[in-house]
């Protein structure tokens, strides 16, 4: 960064993508329903307010119940896709890698649409679960990604090493794959998380009106009185989601640090 | 540079073919492994010595042929149960686990207890002289540490063979070299049959009791390291190992065991039987080595034949010097080299001398 411009024009990038970001826990704590300067001095009344939410309550109960299950389902078939892509040579492999991959650039409106037509038409009632398959569907391409890569760093003779030293196939995996490609695995499973957790068209088309989180905010949005405290919620969610990334760096970086590789890349 | 053939056979290959699609990567491989035998498979970058390697271990099925290991058929025996272990080009170290760790990991469904264990994997480990090692992480080893820990965590299963997939291409020249007694030392001390795969072929004919050159996924000879040097079976053998020169030769009769023959810038020489392996219909060549060529000085009398040359290029190499010397007025040169003992100055690139030879020392190739 030699040129000056080049400086303020990164200056205004970053401002431009955090300040909005930094306006959530001022007018969290702002004793004002309006949002709008002046501030009104401190108040923690719409983190009560918040907190006393029965209706959120039950969303966040139900928000994090589907990014759980998302996260894991995406990971395991993550770990299938990816292993089997890295390690075998099978006809059609291309095209299917590529099918499983295409979720990621098909819009999700038309995916959700789709889905829904599908699902009334079998007459399978909408659920939490329909969002999570659904939500499945999203993710996987995202684990498939990251887990690609992770298997590929693996060394495959040390897998031959442990079959050699008198292991099964499976007790390999455990022992030899499985830890070496952790990192991954908790990488993955934290990026479809978060992904899941603020999901909204699958959520809003599929959840059959169930109270789920990004679609509680979405609603709520349309009563101006509730509006600071779902700022106070977005204040939550956002130290939520830097306390999950700092772990997941903290994850990361301890992975390579005991595998003994050198740091390239990562969040933080 | 003996090899009893009294022991035991450890593995034989009989006709065995391995195919990766249209690809026909082993042609008909066919031999035997002594038990505690130095053997190497030696060949250029894509000749199947690794491949031959990898379906001894099992990691590769077989296309057809039988391989048998101390008697058995490993035709359904998978790689976790045959009694080999190998050491990896990368070493393969676990980089999750400690050096004891690593060297114990084929422990672990021993019924022994764990200090018996720990014992073995000490012992292990003071063998390849890494004794004080165990707690140390494998990532912070250097490359010939992990070559140690690769050999521990390998031989502590007492395995009826050794394998060794180009273990010391990723060392520098000195370690190579030290690594390679070591090696030597090991095999002898514990007594199992070790089985090289090497590109390089002064590690093959260091190590190893005997040899498989291979060529394009077929042997193209086995035999002990001199009998290779000095008789090798075909031209690509004996210009795959060391330096020869090829001399364009003409047949002139074959009868019993003499052929003669007519060799540019040499003249008539007779040749033992033993000295002109299998025909394979390439035009005739006679091969001699740089060092059973000498240049003769001043009133030095030739103990066998001699002939006349001239000097073309000289290559000083400190202890040695090689002459490039056209022969007889022909147009055929040959490389010889010379020791540089005291007394003796180097020769002069135009200098008229006379080389002495001996027909013992020639190969015939035809």
């Amino acid at each position: 960064m030699k040129a000056p411009y080049l400086r303020a024009f990164t200056l205004f990038y970053l401002l431009f993508l955090y300040s909005p970001i930094l306006l959530l826990p001022i007018f969290a704590f702002n004793d004002g329903r309006v949002v709008a300067f002046p501030l009104q001095g401190f108040t923690t009344a719409w983190f009560a307010e918040m907190f006393a939410d029965q209706n959120l309550r039950i969303a966040a109960k139900n928000s994090l119940v589907i990014a759980l299950s998302v996260a894991t389902l995406s990971t395991v078939l993550g770990i299938f896709a990816a292993r089997a892509s890295v390690r075998y040579r099978f006809p059609g492999k291309a095209p299917l890698m590529g099918l499983i991959m295409l979720p990621l650039v098909l819009p999700e409106m038309i995916v959700a649409m789709a889905l829904l037509v599908v699902l009334l038409s079998m007459g399978i009632p909408l659920s939490l679960f329909t969002v999570i398959v659904g939500q499945v569907l999203i993710c996987t391409p995202f684990a498939v990604a990251i887990l690609t890569s992770a298997f590929q760093s693996l060394d495959r003779s040390l897998e031959e090493a442990a079959l050699d030293l008198g292991e099964t196939p499976w007790s390999t995996f455990r022992l030899i794959v499985l830890p070496l490609v952790m990192p991954g695995i908790m990488a993955s499973f934290l990026i479809c998380f978060t992904i899941s957790f603020d999901e909204f068209i699958i959520a809003n088309f599929l959840g059959s009106g169930q109270p789920i989180l990004s679609v509680y905010i979405f609603g709520q949005f349309r009563f101006p009185a509730k509006v600071p405290s779902m700022l106070a919620l977005g204040t939550v969610l956002v130290c939520f989601s830097i306390i999950l990334l700092g772990f997941a760096e903290y994850m990361r970086r301890r992975g390579i640090a005991k595998a003994g590789g050198k740091d390239s890349g990562g969040f933080l | 540079m003996t090899f009893s053939d009294d022991r035991p056979t450890m593995i034989e290959f009989k006709d065995v073919h391995k195919y990766y699609g249209d690809y026909h990567a082993l042609r008909g491989i066919n031999g035997t492994i002594k038990a505690g035998e130095f053997f190497s498979l030696l060949g250029p970058s894509g000749c199947g010595k690794t491949t031959l390697l990898r379906t001894i271990a099992g990691f590769e099925d077989i296309s057809s042929g039988v391989i048998m290991i101390d008697g058995k058929d490993m035709a359904n025996v998978a790689a976790n149960v045959r009694p080999t272990n190998m050491v990896f080009q990368s070493y393969a170290i676990f980089p999750h686990m400690s050096v004891e760790e690593n060297v114990g990991f084929g422990l672990r469904k021993d019924p022994r207890s764990k200090e018996e264990k720990a014992k073995a994997v000490a012992e292990a480990l003071e063998m390849v002289g890494l004794k004080g090692y165990g707690k140390r992480a494998a990532h912070a080893l250097s490359g010939g540490q992990r070559q140690r820990v690769a050999l521990a965590r390998a031989l502590i299963l007492k395995p009826k063979v050794l394998l060794l997939d180009e273990p010391l291409s990723a060392l520098d020249k000195k370690m190579r070299e030290h690594m390679q007694v070591e090696l030597i030392k090991l095999q002898r001390q514990v007594g199992i049959t070790f089985i090289l795969v090497t590109h390089d072929q002064e590690e093959a004919l260091v190590m190893s009791d005997r040899i498989a050159v291979m060529f394009e996924g077929e042997i193209a000879q086995l035999a002990d390291p001199e009998t290779l040097y000095r008789r090798p079976a075909t031209r690509k053998v004996a210009d795959f190992i060391g330096t020869m020169n090829f001399i364009p030769a003409e047949i002139l009769t074959e009868a019993g065991d003499k052929v003669e023959v007519n060799a540019k810038g040499l003249g008539h020489v007779a040749l033992d039987i033993a000295q002109a392996p299998e025909k394979t219909g390439e035009s005739p060549v006679v091969g001699l080595r740089p060092e059973t060529l000498t240049l003769l000085y001043d009133d030095q009398k030739a103990p066998e034949r001699e002939t006349d040359g001239v000097i073309d290029e000289v290559i000083y190499f400190g202890d040695m010097t090689y002459y490039d010397v056209y022969l007889g007025g022909t147009d055929v040169e040959v490389r010889l080299s010379m020791r540089n003992v005291p007394g003796r100055p180097v020769l002069d690139v135009g200098t008229k001398v006379r080389v002495a030879w001996s027909p013992s020392a020639l190969v015939l190739f035809r």
